[in-house]
């Protein structure tokens, strides 16, 4: 057993007495009733059960939450699909994704979600250039598993949050290559 | 007509027994190590230094060794091998890419409920220690090369082989995998006992 502290989407909790065998998935699901974070292959396989995970140095990534144990996570601070939406407001990314009609059932939404979220923190510490975009989008949201709409849109989607402040996303150098 | 029967059922058991002896034996010999003291009967250092590596070979080509030194850019897993799931790549620091790190699944221990293996140190061994389509010989002559064994002194080989904890995973591997054979201070006595007889590879 382990008395767990863990913040959630900046809410601290704990300590709660978790099993070591537990998962974080069962645990934010089944304790803390979180149940935007969905259950899919249980093996970390299709990753729409991902959240993110920040990290000490300021950096983020994401976590599938099927497969790791809830106790490994005593002391840290992750943020789940509901983390997103401020004041009732969908955030930037939530919007694209439903102007892009990016999901249809929805479960790989989460794990998209949190994927392209901390893909955005990166490039706002180290931009790419423009021409690197596709591929670090690509290489990014690679391993998300989706069986409705296939992965062009989710794509498409996060690029257009890039581009809509390319500023802050891009290197300065590709600024006059955009679009 | 009835001892005709009673010899059929004899060999059928006496048959069974047998079968059930062999595997044993052979499941014995796969699992085990022999120690270095085993090959003293080979007067010829040299002989017996390849002896001992031959032996130390069933650990480096053990499936929990070879599927993270992979020849190409992607681990394997399971016992025949196969390419990881979900598909993971190596990455600049052999720590996979950035959207995809060793350790956003691999933790710092087993998480057997999940079948997810662990080590604080995850990742996958350099190109250039590929051992993954390799004859002994050839895995021979690449961990004796510094430029092709991390830099590594055969002294460092011997430390890296018998007390390196993420080497050492091979041999608690958690539910579901073979561990690899024998005990990692087998291993290590094994290769410590090849170095110091010249470290001499098979042909």
């Amino acid at each position: 057993m382990t008395a767990l502290r863990i913040t959630v989407n900046s809410r601290a909790y704990g300590p709660l007495e978790v099993h070591d065998d537990l998962t974080l998935n069962d645990f934010l699901r089944e304790y803390l009733g979180l149940t935007g974070t969905k259950f899919g292959c249980g093996a970390a396989q299709c990753l729409c059960c991902a959240v993110i995970v920040d990290d000490p140095d300021g950096t983020s990534h994401t976590s599938p939450s099927c497969a790791v144990s809830a106790a490994s996570f005593n002391g840290k601070s992750i943020r789940t699909v509901e983390g997103h939406a401020k004041n009732g407001e969908l955030s930037a990314l939530q919007k694209a994704f439903i102007e892009h009609f990016a999901f249809q059932c929805g479960y790989c939404t989460p794990g998209f979600l949190n994927e392209a979220l901390v893909l955005l923190e990166r490039l706002a510490r180290k931009p790419v250039a423009r021409s690197e975009l596709e591929k670090t989008i690509a290489e990014a949201l690679d391993g998300h598993l989706c069986r409705c709409t296939g992965y062009v849109k989710y794509h498409e989607a996060v690029r257009d949050v890039i581009l809509a402040e390319p500023g802050r996303y891009l290197l300065a150098k590709a600024a006059g290559e955009l679009q | 007509m009835r001892s005709r029967l009673h010899i059929a059922i004899m060999l059928a058991l006496a048959t069974m027994l047998l079968t059930a002896l062999t595997a044993r034996a052979v499941n014995n010999a796969s699992d085990s190590l022999a120690s270095p003291e085993s090959f003293a009967a080979i007067d010829d250092p040299a002989a017996r230094s390849a002896a001992m590596f031959i032996e130390l070979g069933k650990v480096l080509t053990h499936p929990r060794c070879v599927n993270c030194h992979p020849a190409g850019d992607r681990p394997r897993q399971g016992e025949p091998g196969r390419l990881h799931q979900p598909p993971v790549e190596r990455g600049p620091d052999g720590h996979g890419l950035a959207a995809m790190r060793c350790s956003n699944c691999h933790q710092e221990k087993n998480f057997d409920p999940a079948r997810m293996p662990g080590h604080p140190h995850w990742q996958l061994a350099p190109h250039e220690m590929a051992w993954e389509g390799k004859s002994l010989a050839e895995i021979c002559a690449q961990i004796k090369d510094r430029d092709r064994n991390g830099g590594r002194s055969l002294e460092d080989l011997v430390h890296h082989i018998g007390s390196d904890t993420l080497v050492g995973w091979a041999w608690a591997p958690g539910y579901g995998r073979h561990p690899a054979p024998g005990t990692q201070q087998e291993a290590g006595a094994l290769v410590e006992a090849w170095v110091k007889t010249g470290a001499v590879c098979p042909n």
